[in-house]
This record gives C-alpha cells, sequence and structure tokens, in this order.
C-alpha cells in the first residue's frame, strides 16, 4: 500500500452526520488512514490531489455519480479501487475493504 | 437440480461481552470470513441476545435493509425519523435506510435478556427515503403453514422491503411434511430453525441450523419434533 503501508481511504457520500461517522471508523482502526469527501466534485478533486488505494462510495452516491468516478480514476491512470459502501456504519465497512486487498494480495 | 448451503449453528462466530451475546452467521463488523459472506442479497443474519437494559446506542445506517425479529423480550426503538416503538416477541420491525437513519435500539427489559433476530437485506435501488414499519404478527397465519410477513409490496400480513425478498414464518405443532415455492425464479430460500428439528432433502436441521437452497424452484421439508418454528428468508442470487 502507498504512506505507511497504511490503507489510504477516500469516502465519498451527502450525509454530512454519518460521513463523519465514517471518518471516526476509518481513521479508528489499526492501518487505515481515512479522508471524507460530502460531493462529488470534492471527492473528484481529492482523487487528484492525492493517491488514494480505495475510494469508498457511499449515501447518496448514485451510480451515475460512480460512472463519472470510475472515469476519473481511469483517466488519472489512477491505482484506486473503487469499493460500494452499505450499511453506513462499522457493520460492513472492514469486511468490504477486506474484501478488495485481501484479494489483491493473493493475486 | 437443487443446489444446497448448509449452516450448522455452532458454525456461526460467537461474540460474547458484558452487553451482548451475538451469533453471527455471516461476517459482520470485525469477523472475516471469506466464506462467510452473503446468502444472495441476505447479507446479514445474527442471532443476538442484549442483556437487561442494554444495547445498541444511536449509529447510523444507509442503504440496507433491516429487519428485526424478537423471539423473546422486547426491544426500544427510537431513530431521527421520529419513531419510538416497543417491539415485542411477535411483532417485527423494518427500517428501509435508503438515504441515511440514525437510530438506537436497546433490550427495553429491564431484568432480562432480549433475543431477537437482526437481519440485514441488500436494497434494490440506492438512497431512497427512509422508512420504518413495525408489524404485528397475525399468528394463526403462521400455524402449521408458512405465510409472509415481509415482501415487496406491503398489505395487512406484510411489511415491505426494498427488494424483490419475501421472509415466511411457520411455527407447526405436529408432525408433518411443508412445501415451498420460491416466490421468483432467480431466488433462493435460506431457512433457519428457531426451534425443533426438521429435515429437508434428507438434510436434518435442529434449532440454530439452516439451510441455503437455491437453482431450485421448490422444495419440500418434513417436521420431526414435536414442535418446531422455522423462518425462510427468500432473496435474489443475484442482484
Amino acid at each position: 500500500m502507498t504512506d505507511n503501508l497504511s490503507i489510504q481511504l477516500l469516502a465519498i457520500g451527502y450525509h454530512p452526520e454519518i460521513m463523519q461517522v465514517l471518518h471516526r471508523l476509518m481513521n479508528s482502526h489499526s492501518g487505515w488512514q481515512g479522508d471524507i469527501a460530502l460531493s462529488l466534485e470534492e471527492g473528484l478533486q481529492q482523487l487528484s490531489d492525492k493517491t488514494y488505494d480505495g475510494v469508498l462510495l457511499g449515501v447518496g452516491v448514485t451510480p451515475e455519480d460512480e460512472a463519472t468516478i470510475s472515469a476519473a480514476i481511469e483517466k488519472q491512470q489512477l491505482p484506486t479501487r473503487i469499493i460500494r459502501h452499505y450499511g453506513g456504519g462499522s457493520g460492513l465497512l472492514e469486511n468490504e475493504v477486506r474484501t478488495v486487498f485481501e484479494n489483491l494480495q493473493h493475486k | 437440480m437443487a443446489k444446497y448451503i448448509y449452516h450448522k449453528e455452532d458454525s456461526r462466530h460467537h461474540e460474547y461481552n458484558e452487553w451482548l451475546d451475538s451469533k453471527k452467521t455471516f461476517s459482520f463488523s470485525d469477523y472475516y470470513n471469506p466464506k462467510r459472506m452473503n446468502f444472495g442479497a441476505l447479507r446479514v443474519f445474527n442471532d443476538d441476545i442484549l442483556h437487561a437494559g442494554k444495547g445498541f446506542g444511536r449509529h447510523p445506517h444507509d442503504n440496507m435493509e433491516i429487519i428485526s425479529i424478537p423471539l423473546d423480550g422486547s426491544l426500544i426503538h427510537k431513530d431521527n425519523l421520529g419513531n419510538e416503538q416497543v417491539v415485542t416477541a411477535g411483532e417485527i420491525q423494518v427500517m428501509s435506510t435508503g438515504s441515511g437513519v440514525f437510530h438506537s435500539e436497546y433490550n427495553h427489559e429491564q431484568a432480562t435478556t432480549t433475543r431477537f433476530l437482526q437481519i440485514w437485506i441488500y436494497p434494490s435501488a440506492l438512497n431512497v427515503t427512509p422508512k420504518y414499519t413495525r408489524l404485528a404478527l397475525n399468528k394463526e397465519a403462521f400455524d402449521n403453514q408458512l405465510s409472509a410477513f415481509i415482501a415487496p409490496e406491503a398489505d395487512t400480513q406484510t411489511a415491505a422491503v426494498q427488494q424483490q425478498a419475501w421472509m415466511s414464518l411457520g411455527t407447526f405443532n405436529h408432525t408433518r411434511t411443508f412445501e415451498y415455492q420460491v416466490k421468483q425464479s432467480g431466488n433462493g430460500a435460506y431457512v433457519y430453525v428457531i426451534s425443533g428439528q426438521i429435515e429437508i432433502d434428507g438434510q436434518q436441521l435442529s434449532a440454530g441450523d439452516a439451510l441455503g437452497i437455491s437453482e431450485t424452484n421448490a422444495f419440500s421439508g418434513k417436521i420431526i419434533s414435536p414442535e418446531a418454528e422455522i423462518l425462510v428468508t427468500d432473496v435474489p442470487m443475484t442482484f
């Protein structure tokens, strides 16, 4: 992974209070560092400014937004993996991230 | 030909702490087992016991259908949609969390535990308007037959979820056979034994055991104990 061997995550979602919880959860997890973006524009900007291992698509992000994010990642040839986040809290978060990155390690 | 996946009661992940005794069928929170991720759109199936007066503090959810089924005791639910409800055994609650909801769930019993099934189903559409439903189950509807209480469309007997998913209960009080028709092509049925013993296609199931059945339109089973209660969760296998 990138900096300090931590998994660098960007979570994009449009519900500020839920995203604050996600921010806290990401940064309280050993081996993860997380940023949040509260709009599509902000998310695209952050993807341009910093290299992330994964981008979590959270509450409010539509399939059309996902296509825009995917196109931006492809255009900039970023190593960022897209992870659709369901549930809005800690229930599935670790599983969703581990599924992507443990699968990568086994390839 | 039907495909089966058998989950024995003691194969579930067991966590115990001062407020919660939880048996998790599928990976959840910091329990991660790539072989236990889901059964189609059924993603979480936790059998939880909350200690007296304890519970889950205020926390968020989105984009998930969350069904709580108290098996004994009662839960007190509060959410930021303005709902404050006590849900007792014989009732269920459904949260379509969609574009976001905050809630808490506590054991409403101050002296005894409450056991409930916490079930999460992936929604068919993202970011829908959140909705909360509490439904009193009509016990007679489940006498010696499987009857739906969750469906894509609500009616007098069912609460709605945002998915082509159904949940049915059956309370059997004598040895007999039963048949189940899968609700739509491409769905599978996850049969969970709440109490008693049953047999499906040669597989015996006791309380806490489950059998996922897919790639078939129907199956039959046999009640092999004097009494049994079973729960069938019928979900799309691809979604």
